[in-house]
């Protein structure tokens, strides 16, 4: 299966509404208050602290194919490849600390264990696991295509106006450099599960359409009413 | 316990991607909330959702209805455990709106925040007054009206989720093509039905329905504006599909009218709409008394709130054919309650238990989404 023209383009349009969204141009040009970038921060670090967990449950769905690159980037999110070095959880956390917002960590964890809860308790819309799976790569694929193209910029907005030290934004040049060789990996693995599991092209951007219906960037990074605004529904 | 305090949420609360039919486009639920509370702290929640072309009330005009007439004679007043689902209608004040048809999504809110604070109060589930006849509820699939692409794209997505039940949105001139598209992309065994909002002519209908009989439509919603019965009833007598009244039922004296008429197939139940849970049960059973078969509809943009009305209602009506709504955050970009009350796999959901409604209301969501909100007092 062939999926990436497609799914590159959903990636890009996406990632496009992300960068164009008054929300983020705002935040690149320095136009935000403290409180402001502050609220980005928190809601970036609750998105992400419960990446390694999503990760792993990929793996435990991955296709012979597509294995070893799951099981290489859980083990980076989790700090315990050779390369690696800290866990992401863990740049996140001193992302945290270092701009004033370890006050407000225990409760972003919270949230975070909170969204993943509820994920899990949400009903599910399909009938198998496969559909399940297919559709958490599509979107864990897709901030890793969005990250390794915007995660610079966010850097450099935050270090230029929101005074973060190199330490401090780390999670996310990291992010800038590895997520690079992780989106073209994303398309390999994407296609590998859909091979594995015999889900009809149809089906697949079928699904891939439904996970990605909502833009999750602007939604997870500024919320639901800039969103619906982003989109032209309010 | 007295009824102490009410607070009135008007709601603008975006949809995921607009909703459109040929009477209508929607970007953002306006449903009104309120929340009714006694001098215990407990409170209970109601919605109702005003729909001009049905009801002929506007958010502005339940807003002020609700805060005027329906609420203030309510508060200060003693709340006893409700026994009867009809014991909340009969609290509620009747008082007309000049230029409307009817107040009944108000009257919904009330009656469905009355209903939510006794039971909650008696830690007993709304099933108490109606109990389950079945153990579990299956929605329809809806497809909206737009491109005939676009229709094609939802109808595969209702496909990955296997809904058994779709319903179209129609009454546009590629009405045949695209039902023929979707029929064969569903294949034979999923049920079809069409709604045309009333945007079709008696001669068109006729000219419509016929063509879509081979396709093995299961019912015609709404073919017909609302108010002429008489082009209703002849077209019952020709049609080959069973027809469906919508908006052209609201209160029970149009129930009447079109049984009289002998204008329709099917009753399409909408708890807003028609005033409230012990209404539509009325109307439920008058109409399964001259034969009348039953749909339970929603309102597009509904919260959980009313779909978990509708649960209940769904669950506790036996023999009813189709059932629409809980669509939750699969249309609304965030619900207003703790738990996820949508359906899961093939648009099926299970009971909802807890006391009460069986939800549980998030007060900073409401003001998070909240337009206007009034506060009402004793």
């Amino acid at each position: 299966m062939a999926l990436r023209p497609y799914m590159e383009g959903l990636y890009q349009k996406h990632t496009d509404d992300l960068v164009g969204c008054a929300e983020f141009v705002a935040l690149e040009s320095g136009q935000v208050s403290r409180a402001g970038y502050d609220r980005f921060l928190e809601n970036v670090i609750r998105t992400h602290l419960k990446s390694p967990q999503l990760l792993a449950f990929l793996f435990a769905l991955a296709p012979p194919r597509a294995a070893e690159r799951l099981r290489h980037n859980m083990l980076e999110e989790l700090g315990l490849d050779q390369e690696s070095g800290a866990s992401h959880p863990s740049l996140l956390r001193v992302l945290a600390t270092e701009a004033g917002l370890g006050s407000v960590l225990t409760q972003l964890e919270a949230g975070a264990a909170q969204d993943l809860k509820k994920m899990v308790e949400e009903p599910l819309l399909f009938g198998t696991l496969k559909e399940v799976g297919f559709s958490a790569l599509v979107e864990i694929c897709a901030f890793e295509f969005m990250l390794s193209r915007v995660a610079g910029r966010m850097a450099r907005a935050l270090a230029a106006h929101r005074g973060l030290s190199a330490r401090a934004i780390e999670w996310f040049t990291h992010h800038s450099e590895v997520d690079v060789g992780h989106a073209e990996q994303g398309f390999e693995n994407l296609d590998a599960y859909a091979d594995y599991y015999s889900l009809a092209e149809e089906d697949a951007r079928t699904l891939a359409g439904m996970a990605l219906r909502d833009n999750v960037f602007i939604k997870r990074y500024f919320g639901e009413l800039p969103l619906a605004r982003a989109r032209s529904l309010l | 316990m007295k009824l102490t305090s009410a607070t009135v949420h008007a709601l603008q609360l975006p949809f995921v991607e607009a909703f459109r039919h040929s009477a209508s486009e929607r970007t953002f639920s306006d449903s009104v909330i309120v929340c009714l509370r006694d001098d215990a702290g407990q409170e209970g929640f109601g919605e109702g959702v005003p729909r001009p072309y049905v009801t002929g009330e506007t958010q502005d005009v339940v807003l002020d209805h609700l805060a005027r007439n329906l609420l203030p004679p309510l508060l200060g007043r003693d709340l006893a455990d409700i026994d009867a689902l009809e014991d909340a209608d009969r609290m509620i004040p009747s008082v007309a709106i000049s230029g409307t048809r009817s107040d009944n999504a108000s009257r919904c809110a009330v009656e469905l925040a009355l209903l939510d604070l006794s039971f909650k109060r008696q830690t007993a589930s709304l099933a108490k007054v109606l109990p389950a006849t079945s153990s579990r509820v299956r929605y329809s699939g809806v497809i909206t009206s737009g491109s005939h692409e676009k229709a094609l794209a939802t109808a595969r997505q209702m496909r990955v989720v296997g809904f058994r039940h779709i319903k179209v949105k129609v009454g546009y001139p590629d009405d045949v093509e695209r039902m023929t598209a979707l029929r064969a992309l569903f294949g034979p065994n999923v049920s079809m039905r069409v709604d045309a909002n009333g945007a079709w002519t008696e001669h068109r209908a006729l000219e419509v329905l016929s063509s879509l009989a081979p396709l093995n439509i299961e019912v015609a919603e709404q073919p017909l504006p609302h108010g002429d019965l008489d082009a209703w009833a002849r077209l019952k007598s020709k049609s080959p599909i069973p027809l469906m009244a919508d908006e052209s039922l609201v209160t029970i004296e149009d129930a009447r009218h079109l049984i009289d008429k002998n204008a329709t197939d099917f009753f399409n139940l909408r708890i807003s709409k028609n005033g409230g849970l012990a209404r539509t049960v009325a109307l439920a059973r008058l109409g399964r008394a001259h034969g009348i078969r039953l749909q339970i509809g929603a309102q597009v943009g509904e919260t959980a709130i009313l779909s978990a009305a509708g649960r209940h209602l769904a669950a506790y009506l036996d023999g009813v054919e189709f059932v629409e709504g809980s669509y939750g955050s699969l249309l609304l970009t965030e619900d207003v309650t703790r738990e996820q009350v949508r359906f899961g796999h093939k648009g099926e959901a299970g009971l909802l238990t807890a006391p009460g409604l069986g939800i549980t209301v998030l007060e900073e969501r409401l003001r998070k989404y909240a337009t206007r909100s009034i506060e009402v007092k004793a």
